[in-house]
């Protein structure tokens, strides 16, 4: 497989730079993705400061980069201090046994629970990413 | 469309003695693993879902399925 160098590079430094990072479809403001919107969801409520990508523009490409790098294709992907730890049903099942909270040392409240995937925007325009890969 | 029993017999052959349920949450695309493994102990969630990924991928490669949610569970202790 034709891992693009420079991507590779970029998507290195992005993780390294961010102590939380996720890589998304669509924007924090505007997510394209229900599994996207629900980790959105759940790091806005956690009241976490984090780093987000939108894999869209460079959907295929990015595939490509993070399988190699990390064995893992799909996205949403999080990553904390470095590590992967996985897309919304581990996000989600972290949520709901407490380790999210102690992983990412935020005090999560009792009773959260992983936000319903109907906030969606259809095909809305696209607000400029945070950050631009590629 | 998926075959949910050969699906569950490749996790099985990959996680010798693990107890697995397949089932389609909707639409024959939606599917979900659920995964109790003896091999789950002490291993982070991320590398569980990889082994499961890896039991399936044959069936990513070729098309028939595209989202595989996944629920692991390291054996229950007893």
């Amino acid at each position: 497989m034709a891992v693009d160098p420079g991507l590779k590079e970029q998507v290195e430094a992005a993780i390294a730079q961010n102590p939380v990072l996720l890589f998304m479809k669509g924007t924090p403001e505007a997510p394209r993705c229900g599994f996207s919107m629900r980790v959105v969801g759940i790091l806005d409520q956690l009241g976490v400061d984090y780093g987000a990508i939108d894999v869209l523009p460079a959907l295929q490409p990015l595939r490509e980069v993070t399988t190699e790098l990390f064995e893992w294709q799909t996205f949403p992907q999080l990553y904390v201090n470095g590590d992967l730890v996985g897309g919304c049903d581990i996000i989600e099942e972290m949520l709901e046994s407490g380790e999210l909270g102690e992983l990412l040392e935020v005090e999560q409240p009792a009773d959260m629970q992983p936000p319903e995937a109907e906030r969606i925007l259809p095909g809305g325009s696209q607000t400029s990413p945070p950050m631009q890969l590629g | 469309m998926a075959d949910l029993a050969e699906l569950k017999s490749m996790i099985e052959a990959a996680l010798p003695g693990a107890e697995v349920e397949v089932v389609d949450e909707g639409g024959g695309d939606h599917l979900r693993a659920i995964v109790t493994a003896p091999q789950f102990e002490g291993v982070s969630r991320i590398d569980q879902h990889r082994l499961v990924r890896a039991a399936v991928k044959a069936r990513f490669d070729d098309g028939q399925i595209h989202a595989l949610s996944i629920t692991t569970r390291s054996q229950p202790a007893g």
